[in-house]
């Protein structure tokens, strides 16, 4: 009978057992190594320190002494020191540049996609992300919007909801070569709150079938892109799209009769570096890229021309995110989907812009701000897509502010 | 603290070691005790008293046991408390919430009231602090060690900072003699920190870009089959050169400080059967399973039939100590089933008379289906995975984009890197045994500066092992 010890594990050799160091190295080549270590790994904070001293005349380091030892404490402190590492910051944009331009990565902000076309990566991530997962709770959009369209109906003011697509979902192909030029793809996430949308009874505005339709008409056209190459939102013939649909949808609704402004367009081209270059932080990226051309059209009025201007008191009020503020409150002004909607509308609107935060804060900020719902009849609220999944403070309920309140604006 | 950020590197390491290396002998473990206390304390302060309390009591059971006075019965009364004390912390940290929800679950299926489950935040390392108690008492107990001479050399035992959090699980008996008296040469430390380096290069040029594809496939809806095996590979890279690299780091940290580690990895994917994976894969953990529960339950000297249920016991436990999910517990199945098969066959793998790259090549491939259940979410996840794996879920309409994010030249490049260095023989840990060369300075140097170079642009990115 086997009476060896058995095994599940039967190292041949040692039995977890120790090894001796190696003998008979270079002294030299030994010294040299340990010099270099220490040197390195002393250098820096020492280097940080004398920075800091001459600078501000106190060490963030000793900071750790003058704080409670709390788990958030201690984060914020290593955090704190890490993000006001001279040496960090100084290779830092360098090894980004590094990356991008020569292994074709952008971190965690950006993914670079074929043709010189980048795309936002949090985007691209929800794109690809699990649809599974409930979003359920203060994290469900759809709870959010029907609780938001309720409160709006019980003041008699219509909701009209606008998803703004993600980049990648309009130009897979220009993320991978693995989709046929042209196409386009709805997430499982989106796909599902949408038909939950329809379900509700909430109006909205389908861009995606919008965007693949002008997408195949443009494919054979060559009409320009609805979204920019290097930056994360929709070009000036994404947006005139946009206005257009939003506009004949209010319409159709019957929500809307189109008012007896008429605007006018001029053609105001910029030049522009894509905010998801910008958010690399590589000067020297920068540097070396050529700027977009963008060809702005802006609307304006009146003689001499004036750009176009909100009006507060507009029976429509426009909430959203960084998609209605681009070429609006960016340069050249008065070119985004604001403007444009109101050429459509032939009526000035109303809106409240708030980058990054149309899942929660924009409401937020509504109610802070009363005045903005009187004498409105329909609110359009504008969403980038990867916001379904990723909104900033997730989708909480937030009351519509009561009618009789008066102004703080 | 992680070794691989900034606060450890260029903060936590010089000073330590500035008072370490002047500080007389005496006065050595009792600075290596209250340094590694405010190492484990960073994650959260309180663990330290967690700790503490559990140090003094395992030193003051282990008085008990070697008392000269102490019956046998005292003495087995002692180190059954001492054992049961230390894995019901363990275990209430670690599987209270696991078996309250699925207590709960069991409830709902007969229709019963739930119970109000509370929310416990498991200890960084707890696993590994209490398996080196145990060892300490347990070996205490058959006579195979001595008491620690000092409160002091116990608690600089258990709280070593090295290897406190992930391993390797080093034995009180293997130390004993080291925490009394060590010796720090200029070779001893210049070894240790060609070790380190080499660890911490394989964790960020290697592991955490190779992890970036991992969970890129791991996290995305339905991916492409081909996809799916591209991620699980990168898995299983990425967890070797992870867990390996922090068990480099330890090592070389552990011999800056005197001390000799033993190794924890043996070109584990070399393996050629999954019997043989285990002597390769985390090697100081299979050697506790097999020292302290193996062979205490009766190995194989009570027959054929108790033989597999030890095997089976042992595996399904060492996947329970993993982590409390169901797939850690499948995943130990998986490896029991597998050792218990290769047992009956005399420990030979069911392909033992293919030639030999294709019984690594199996091996492998058995290891990367194992690695879907270690990696997955949940069990239903890991479902989920091997039916895109293997093409029986249709894939996600967005699953195409995946390839815009793995198949980049720089994941290619690692990926491809990581591969060749797991199919070759020479494994870094034996090439930092050998003497040190300026020709190894010339080489270890710029990689251990490019590492750090690289670290200061990737984000925060623990160790796997952390979580078990």
């Amino acid at each position: 009978m086997d009476i060896r010890p058995p095994t599940i594990a039967e190292p041949p050799v040692a039995q977890a057992q120790p090894t001796e160091p190696p003998a008979g190295g270079n002294r030299q080549a030994e010294l040299a190594l340990i010099v270099f270590f220490l040197a390195l790994v002393a250098t820096v904070p020492i280097f940080q320190a004398g920075l800091e001293l001459a600078r501000d005349g106190r060490v963030e380091a000793l900071e750790i002494f003058h704080r409670k030892p709390t788990s958030v404490n201690l984060r914020a402190y290593e955090h704190h020191l890490e993000d006001g590492s001279v040496v960090a910051r100084t290779l830092r944009p360098w090894f980004q540049f590094a990356q991008f331009a020569w292994l074709r990565d952008g971190g965690k902000k950006a993914l670079v996609g074929r043709d010189g076309w980048l795309f936002y990566k949090p985007g691209f991530d929800d794109a690809l992300a699990r649809g599974r997962e409930a979003l359920s709770g203060t994290n469900d959009p759809v709870a959010a919007i029907v609780a938001f369209r309720d409160a709006l109906a019980a003041r008699g003011i219509h909701l009209l909801v606008l998803p703004a697509p993600n980049k990648s979902s309009i130009y897979p192909d220009k993320v991978t070569s693995r989709f046929a030029a042209g196409r386009t793809v709805l997430s499982p996430t989106t796909r599902q709150t949408l038909a939950r949308l329809r379900a509700a009874g909430v109006e909205y505005v389908d861009l995606f079938a919008a965007f693949a339709q002008a997408r195949t008409n443009s494919a054979s056209r060559g009409a320009p892109a609805l979204y920019l190459a290097q930056d994360s939102h929709w070009s000036p013939a994404g947006v005139a799209i946009a206005a257009r649909i939003v506009a004949r949808r209010l319409v159709e609704l019957g929500w809307v009769r189109k008012g007896a402004m008429e605007y006018q367009e001029r053609a105001a081209p910029v030049k522009h570096l894509g905010d998801i270059l910008r958010m690399l932080r590589s000067p020297g990226l920068e540097r070396r890229t050529v700027p977009e051309r963008v060809p702005c059209v802006q609307v304006v009025h009146g003689t001499p021309a004036q750009p176009y201007q909100d009006n507060p008191n507009s029976s429509i009020l426009i909430l959203g995110d960084s998609f209605l503020r681009v070429y609006e409150q960016d340069e050249p002004g008065s070119s985004g989907l604001i403007a444009h909607l109101a050429k459509e509308l032939k009526q000035a609107l109303a809106s409240l812009v708030s980058d990054g935060g149309a899942s929660t804060i924009v409401r937020q900020e509504l109610y802070g701000r009363p005045a903005l719902l009187k004498h409105k009849r329909v609110v359009i609220w504008e969403f980038v897509e990867r916001d379904i999944r990723l909104g900033l403070e997730g989708w909480q309920r937030v009351p519509v502010p009561p009618a009789a309140t008066g102004s703080r604006d | 603290m992680v070794f691989t950020t900034n606060i450890f590197l260029f903060y936590f390491l010089p000073l330590f070691l500035a008072v370490y290396l002047s500080l007389p002998r005496a006065w050595r473990n009792l600075w290596i005790t209250l340094a590694s206390y405010v190492f484990y304390g960073w994650w959260e302060p309180w663990f330290v008293c967690l700790m503490m309390f559990t140090t003094v009591m395992d030193f003051i059971w282990g008085k008990v046991i070697t008392r000269p006075e102490a019956t046998p019965f005292q003495r087995k009364l002692a180190v059954t408390a001492c054992v049961v004390t230390n894995l019901s912390f363990l275990g209430f940290f670690k599987y209270y919430m696991f078996a309250a929800h699925t207590l709960n679950r069991l409830l709902a299926l007969v229709g019963a009231e739930q119970f109000h489950v509370m929310k416990v935040i498991l200890p960084i390392g707890i696993s590994f602090y209490t398996f080196h108690s145990l060892t300490y008492i347990v070996d205490l107990y058959r006579g195979h060690a001595t008491p620690a001479k000092s409160f002091t050399d116990f608690s600089a035992f258990v709280a070593l900072f090295p290897d406190l959090v992930a391993g390797p699980i080093i034995r009180y008996k293997t130390l004993a003699a080291q925490l009394a008296r060590r010796d720090s040469t200029v070779s001893r430390f210049a070894s240790g920190i060609t070790i380190f380096m080499i660890g911490f290069a394989k964790k960020i040029l290697l592991a955490n870009p190779v992890g970036h594809v991992a969970d890129a496939v791991f996290n995305a809806a339905n991916p492409l089959p081909l996809d799916a095996w591209v991620g699980v590979l990168a898995y299983a890279f990425q967890i070797y050169f992870d867990f390996c690299g922090y068990s480099d780091m330890a090592v070389g940290l552990g011999r800056m400080l005197g001390f000799e580690f033993p190794r924890n990895f043996d070109a584990p994917y070399l393996a050629e059967s999954i019997t043989d994976v285990w002597r390769r894969w985390h090697i100081s953990l299979s050697s506790v399973l097999r020292d302290y529960l193996y062979f205490p339950l009766g190995g194989n000297r009570k027959g054929p039939r108790r033989t597999y249920f030890n095997l089976a016991v042992v595996m399904l436990l060492g996947g329970l100590w993993h982590g409390a999910k169901w797939n850690f517990i499948v995943w130990g199945a998986y490896h029991g089933g597998l050792l218990g098969l290769e047992r009956r066959r005399g420990k030979q793998s069911l392909y033992e008379d293919l030639p030999r790259p294709v019984r690594i090549g199996f091996t492998f491939l058995l290891m990367l289906l194992s690695w879907v259940l270690f990696r997955a979410d949940n069990l239903a996840a890991a479902w989920h995975y091997f039916g895109s794996m293997f093409g029986l879920l249709p894939a996600a309409g967005t699953a195409p984009l995946l390839a815009a994010d793995i198949y980049t030249p720089y994941r290619l490049v690692v990926m491809a890197v990581c591969a060749a260095l797991v199919f070759q023989p020479v494994q870094a840990h034996d090439w930092a045994q050998r003497p040190l060369t300026w020709p190894r300075v010339a080489v270890v140097t710029p990689l251990f500066l490019f590492s750090v170079m690289t670290m200061f642009t990737q984000a925060f990115n623990p160790f796997i092992y952390f979580q078990f």
